[in-house]
């Protein structure tokens, strides 16, 4: 039911260091720091001059609040942020100053690396540019074709639409400028016929 | 592309503008308007000398809006093999010559948040045209232009009206040179580097920018190579079943052309890849001039660009 084997979702790479950059600005959430921490310690043998241009920008869970510690300890610059959204305010900012050079590393849940790749996308970063290495829960944002509200945090095949309630059927389709997979509604033809509720996206 | 496709055009304006460059306007034989084109286009001219056929690539310079004539400029090439000498020496006002379709293989990133242009001599050329369409634009951008002296600057007066203080020029014979490494190493992120000049200052800028840490894809250059002489071989064409002679000063591409068998081509400069040809057998080596196939491919030597390439060897097989 058109969900499966879309082109747009996007793929994933284990993070590596790229030595080529003069600056290196990594964001990460949650679980993503033991992949900012494992490319630090590849760059720190590879490259060591690179660490004093790298700047950690980091939502720290109740697990990984202790890992700022471990950042300080090996880059140039350290800020950790109680939200996404004020990652992403820090984050906008930042770019707004960088230089050609810039290698951008991303690691968290998808939802996490999709908004970060939204605003890099405005300043016209290019995959070449840009790695990210998924980690932590797959949730889903979901954009609502139909009232183009955005549902969060959702883990199952089908969902309640929070801004117009009707029943979206989660694709595989992904849009990169909106940084969420499209809801479609499920029951347009055959009202209140729904598939059972299943949680998929853990 | 194929000469069946040309357009037929005349010599309406001829101008020097420098010692070395004259500026050419083309109209279409019998009036109207030509395709349309985006700014760093090429077309190429097809001049009928009496021993042989020239097909130069040329960037159109004009406003990409005004499309009742074609400009080019042409630098006359100490080392010709005719075309540039036919045009410069041949070709006057009320000359009729073909042209084929604009291409456009060095066109203006649509997202960039700035462009630095990097001109050196006659590679002004694609810039100006590009320039209609950043002028009065939303995006920065700046204009880098080298020249020998002053006196070789063509096109300074349309460039200094328009372009104010975005244009930066430098003169060798002053000892001027582009800054490259403080140009390349303080640009915002999103900016998109764009050259065209001598090979040594397109390897240069490629260079410079990658070190500092530009990625390829915001790295644009074009350079058409004039067929290089070399060698007189033998081709035997597998599919056409002919064998052709290539002399020494004439091109594969141009050989098998005159053996009247047709190749699809774009730039006929060792830039587009679409002459890319399957080598069948050789007994030599292949002499790689483009600028299209990987080091790896060129290495191996299963396939070849005849627009500018050539065979050291005494018998090649093509698949054509």
């Amino acid at each position: 039911m058109l969900v499966t084997g879309i082109k747009s979702k996007p793929v994933y790479a284990p993070l590596q260091a790229d030595t080529r950059g003069r600056c290196h600005l990594m964001l990460g959430m949650g679980v993503g720091a033991a992949p900012l921490l494992r490319v630090i310690a590849e760059m720190g043998t590879a490259a060591p001059k690179g660490l004093q241009n790298t700047h950690v920008l980091f939502v720290p869970d109740a697990g990984t609040a202790g890992e700022v510690e471990r950042f300080r300890a090996a880059v140039g610059s350290v800020q950790a942020f109680p939200s996404t959204p004020a990652l992403l305010g820090e984050f906008r900012s930042t770019l707004g100053r960088a230089l050609m050079g810039t290698r951008l590393y991303v690691a968290g849940p998808e939802s996490f690396i999709g908004l970060v790749m939204k605003i890099a996308l405005e300043f016209n970063l290019n995959k070449d540019e840009i790695r990210a290495e998924e980690c932590g829960t797959l949730a889903r944002r979901v954009y609502c074709i139909h009232c183009r509200a955005t549902t969060e945090n959702v883990r199952t095949n089908i969902v309640r639409c929070v801004e117009c309630g009707r029943w979206l059927l989660v694709r595989d389709h992904y849009s990169r400028r909106l940084a969420a997979y499209m809801g479609v509604m499920v029951d347009a033809e055959a009202p209140g016929e729904l598939p059972q509720l299943v949680e998929v996206f853990l | 592309m194929n000469d069946a496709q040309t357009i037929a055009v005349e010599v309406v304006g001829v101008e020097q503008v420098t010692p070395l460059i004259k500026h050419f306007k083309l109209a279409p034989v019998g009036g109207g308007s030509l395709p349309v084109f985006s700014g760093g286009s090429h077309i190429i001219v097809v001049m009928r000398a009496a021993d042989r056929v020239h097909k130069n690539p040329y960037s159109l310079l004009g406003s990409p809006s005004q499309l009742e004539t074609y400009e080019i400029g042409v630098r006359r090439m100490e080392e010709s093999r005719g075309g540039s000498h036919y045009m410069h020496d041949r070709v006057a006002v009320g000359s009729r010559l073909e042209i084929a379709h604009p291409v456009n293989l060095f066109g203006l990133d649509k997202i960039a948040r700035k462009h630095v242009l990097i001109a050196g001599g006659i590679g002004i050329t694609p810039f100006l045209a590009q320039l209609e369409d950043l002028h009065g634009g939303a995006v920065p951008y700046e204009l880098h232009y080298s020249v020998r002296s002053a006196e070789h600057a063509a096109f300074l007066e349309r460039l200094r009206r328009r372009e104010g203080e975005r244009l930066h020029m430098y003169h060798d014979s002053e000892g001027q040179m582009i800054p490259f490494e403080t140009l390349l190493a303080a640009q915002p992120l999103g900016t998109h580097v764009y050259v065209c000049g001598p090979a040594g200052m397109i390897n240069h800028v490629i260079n410079t920018a990658r070190s500092c840490g530009w990625p390829d894809s915001h790295i644009h250059w074009e350079q058409f190579s004039a067929p290089p002489v070399g060698d007189a071989f033998e081709v035997f064409l597998a599919r056409s079943k002919i064998s052709v002679h290539v002399p020494h000063d004439q091109s594969l591409l141009e050989s098998i052309e005159a053996a009247g068998v047709e190749v699809p081509y774009l730039c006929r400069g060792g830039v587009c890849g679409f002459c890319h040809t399957r080598v069948l057998e050789l007994d030599g080596e292949l002499v790689h001039n483009d600028h299209f196939l990987s080091d790896a491919d060129k290495a191996k030597g299963s396939s070849i660009m005849p627009c500018v390439s050539r065979a050291h060897c005494k018998r090649l097989v093509l698949d054509l």
